[in-house]
């Protein structure tokens, strides 16, 4: 095990300059074929978030939710989401969707996950600023919250790292895997606390199981840092650390077990 | 002279399952696989700088296989196997390539992925743009390319990259004659340099115009090491005698 994580973080401290290069290149490679390019992707989360916005403005009217305004609101929940769907999306496809360079390039395979969430980083760069710009003009920014949100991002692209580190290795194994934990994703990603206020969940049980999931940990952490700052219990956040460390473990034990065989399954 | 690579008793056995999951059981407990295949049985051979190495066998002898050891793309079940320097490997057409970019941006980004920074790059973009000679389709999308570009720009990079060992597996064979002319002199040069080229094909002529050694690989064991003219005789012969044709 101990062997797992040197050689996955030995594989990802020596080519550090190789994964922020092919990031770059897989952000550049969805636009090559359109002229307008990045452009496309930030049009689409525009009338994604106008389209939520609407259906909000006509539900519930210009009425602040949790003491807080409703555009502000769905937007930190929003936002984040979009780069966890992407992620989680894309991410454990890493290994699958590299196919050509894992069967005929000396390639470190494990840092394929890294690479990918990396371009989604680099791609979802202008939605997260956009956040920062409309909570900046409702006045919901403060110097905490740029703290607290660059805390809830880093915190974000670890566990997109460590959880496609293990899920990659799977799917390139069988696509069976692919379809079960798409599955599994649905259920966790309607779950979270996009569209709810989620310390309004009376039943313990309901908010224990809730818990489990760690993204609640990123999409409540997010909303939280720019209203009532850190209100996230330390448990909590020890529990999300932990859940990350053992992610990481388990991602590095699969993929060094596998590194030698994933240009004859794949 | 020194040795590039060293090949000791080496074994390459594939797995095979029913089903693409039970990999994963097979990985962690070592049973669930339906039944092994040996690809390559107890090899052992040496290869010295400035060899021309023709790998000659029937579709499925382990040719591919073991070029794929040597490149570092897969990886021997049992055996020893020692190369030194950097690899320019060329294992099949559009490896690597995005269908969307142009030749020279390609260039760029295959050379990205095998590891080279864009200094590296930019050193050998003339002499590759010189040498795959494709005019103004260096420029376009290589998903206007017909195979025999491809084949051109593949086999450009994999020799331009400064390798100490060359690995190139039947592409030539789509290349045309005058690209087959230019390549076999570029070899050549690359062997009066004092690098190790490996070679597989299944062209008699091609073999005979390149190689300076041949191994036959017969069942995934070797057959004949030595001079290309004995090689081919006795390949062409076990074909004839309806020998060796089914290796699966």
């Amino acid at each position: 095990m101990i062997e797992a994580i040197k050689f996955v973080v030995k594989e990802h401290f020596d080519n550090y300059r190789q994964i922020i290069k092919m990031a770059l290149i897989n952000t550049e490679k969805q636009t090559v074929r359109s002229s307008l390019g990045l452009l496309w992707t930030y049009f689409h989360d525009i009338v994604y978030i106008l389209v939520f916005i609407m259906f909000r403005l006509l539900i519930s009217g210009y009425a602040n939710v949790d003491g807080m305004n409703s555009i502000v609101y769905l937007l930190t929940g929003l936002i984040p989401w979009f780069f966890l769907s992407d992620a989680l999306n894309q991410g454990s496809r890493a290994i699958i969707a590299n196919k050509g360079i894992v069967q005929s390039i000396r390639f470190p395979v494990t840092i394929l996950p890294t690479i990918e969430v990396l371009s989604i980083v680099f791609r979802r760069f202008f939605t997260f600023f956009i956040l920062l710009l409309i909570t900046t003009v409702f006045g919901y920014l403060q110097c905490f919250s740029i703290l607290l949100f660059l805390y809830y991002f880093f915190a974000l692209v670890c566990l997109m790292v460590t959880m496609n580190l293990l899920l990659s290795a799977f799917v390139a194994v069988s696509e069976d895997f692919h379809q079960l934990y798409q599955a599994i994703v649905r259920v966790m990603v309607y779950s979270l606390p996009i569209m709810w206020n989620f310390d309004k969940v009376d039943n313990v049980l309901i908010h224990v199981l809730l818990r489990v999931n760690p993204m609640v940990y990123i999409v409540k952490g997010f909303r939280d840092a720019f209203v009532q700052g850190m209100t996230q219990d330390v448990g909590y956040t020890v529990y999300f650390w932990v859940c990350i460390v053992v992610l990481f473990c388990l991602g590095s034990f699969t993929q060094y077990k596998l590194k030698k065989h994933y240009a004859d399954f794949v | 002279m020194g040795t590039k690579i060293k090949v000791e008793n080496l074994t390459k056995t594939f797995y095979l399952f029913d089903k693409d999951w039970k990999v994963l059981r097979w990985i962690f407990t070592g049973r669930g696989y339906k039944k092994t295949r040996e690809t390559l049985k107890n090899l052992s051979f040496t290869v010295d700088d400035g060899e021309v190495v023709g790998l000659i066998g029937v579709n499925g002898a382990g040719k591919s296989t073991l070029m794929k050891i040597i490149a570092g793309i897969t990886y021997p079940t049992s055996g020893k196997i020692t190369v030194e320097g950097k690899v320019g490997a060329l294992i099949n057409l559009s490896a690597g390539f995005n269908p969307d970019y142009s030749g020279r941006k390609n260039i760029y980004y295959k050379g990205t992925i095998m590891g080279m920074s864009r200094t590296e790059i930019d050193e050998i973009i003339g002499d590759i743009e010189e040498f795959v000679d494709l005019g103004e389709y260096f420029d376009r999308p290589v998903r206007m390319y017909s195979s025999g570009m491809s084949a051109r720009l593949g086999f450009a990079l994999a020799v331009y990259c400064n390798p100490d060992i060359v690995i190139i597996d039947e592409v030539l064979a789509v290349g045309d004659k005058a690209f087959q002319e230019k390549s076999k002199t570029k070899v050549k040069e690359l062997f009066r340099a004092g690098k190790a080229v490996i070679f597989s094909s299944h062209s008699d002529a091609l073999i005979e115009r390149f190689c300076s050694r041949v191994i036959y690989i017969k069942d995934g064991c070797i057959a004949f090491d030595g001079n290309v003219q004995e090689g081919l005789r006795l390949y062409n012969e076990d074909i004839s005698k309806g020998k060796s044709v089914k290796a699966y």
